[in-house]
């Protein structure tokens, strides 16, 4: 069970959540090629370590948070608002 | 009990009298007959919908997790620039309209007293069932009278209000799932017992 610290609702279990995908990617620009659509939808990192992603606090606040997870150990180490860049640690 | 249209139907799940344990701690449940009104500020808005309701109601809107006000009134965030503002159940519409006539453009009314219902649940050992419904930390070190949680009861969207220390707890929940939420609530209220009024 992962446990994220909401910033708005504190310490909650993961089931209360839904998870997002990954908050590293930008959506391309309405007139971009059809190719960095097929990149952004298909061609995504599967990194072995920390990752940036979404996760919506869909029993709770309803808002859009970035989670900091360690994707080996299921580790959270920052939890951000949807505004805000969290810090990514180095290994 | 004496329940109004449109909780009457909820209030019906309950059937007065002492059910489950005997001889030990029993809950209270209860509806309560109130009207809900959601407020969202509009985008930048929510300084001046809360001077609005200041005004008009006399408390602050509270901050993230808390409630404000009293029986009367009282205010539960529910989420950022978002609140539930529940009252004694009066004429239909009257507190929706009161409370955009508080705020004008500053803030979005929405009537819920027929989308949600409350559930009461009182007593000595409220905390311990409560405790084996849902996964908020209802240790009074981290909540207490005053408190609101969002968070899910029996798969079901569950807003939490503990109004005091006895303790008592409004459990929020949609009147469309009252009817399944009241069988798990009960259900875990057996092992303590529980009196409808």
């Amino acid at each position: 069970m992962i446990r994220i610290d909401c910033p708005w609702c504190g310490m909650r279990d993961e089931a209360e959540f839904t998870y997002r995908g990954d908050a590293t990617v930008t959506r391309p620009g309405a007139n971009a090629p059809e190719e960095a659509f097929h990149d952004f939808v298909y061609a995504r990192q599967n990194p072995r370590g920390w990752h940036v992603e979404w996760w919506y606090h869909s029993s709770g606040c309803r808002q859009f948070l970035k989670v900091v997870r360690h994707t080996m150990t299921h580790e959270v180490r920052t939890v951000a608002r949807a505004t805000e860049t969290p810090e990514v640690p180095s290994e | 009990m004496s329940v109004s249209e449109p909780h009457a139907a909820v209030a019906a799940l309950l059937k007065p009298g002492a059910h489950g344990a005997t001889g030990g701690q029993p809950v209270r449940l209860a509806v309560r007959d109130v009207d809900i009104v959601q407020l969202l500020a509009r985008k930048g808005r929510a300084e001046d919908a809360a001077a609005a309701i200041k005004a008009a109601y006399g408390f602050d809107l509270p901050s993230p997790g808390r409630s404000a006000g009293g029986d009367a009134l009282a205010a539960l965030w529910v989420q950022p620039d978002g609140w539930f503002l529940i009252a004694p159940r009066g004429a239909e519409g009257a507190l929706a309209r009161a409370v955009k006539a508080a705020v004008g453009d500053a803030g979005s009314v929405i009537d819920q007293t027929h989308g949600r219902s409350v559930i009461t649940l009182s007593g000595a050992r409220a905390t311990w069932v409560l405790a084996k419904e849902c996964r908020v930390d209802l240790h009074p070190a981290a909540f207490g009278p005053g408190r609101v949680a969002s968070t899910q009861i029996a798969h079901l969207a569950c807003t939490i209000h503990q109004r005091d220390a006895a303790p008592t707890y409004d459990l929020i929940v949609f009147t469309t799932f009252a009817k399944s939420f009241m069988e798990s609530l009960t259900h875990a209220a057996e092992e303590t017992g529980y009196v409808v009024s």
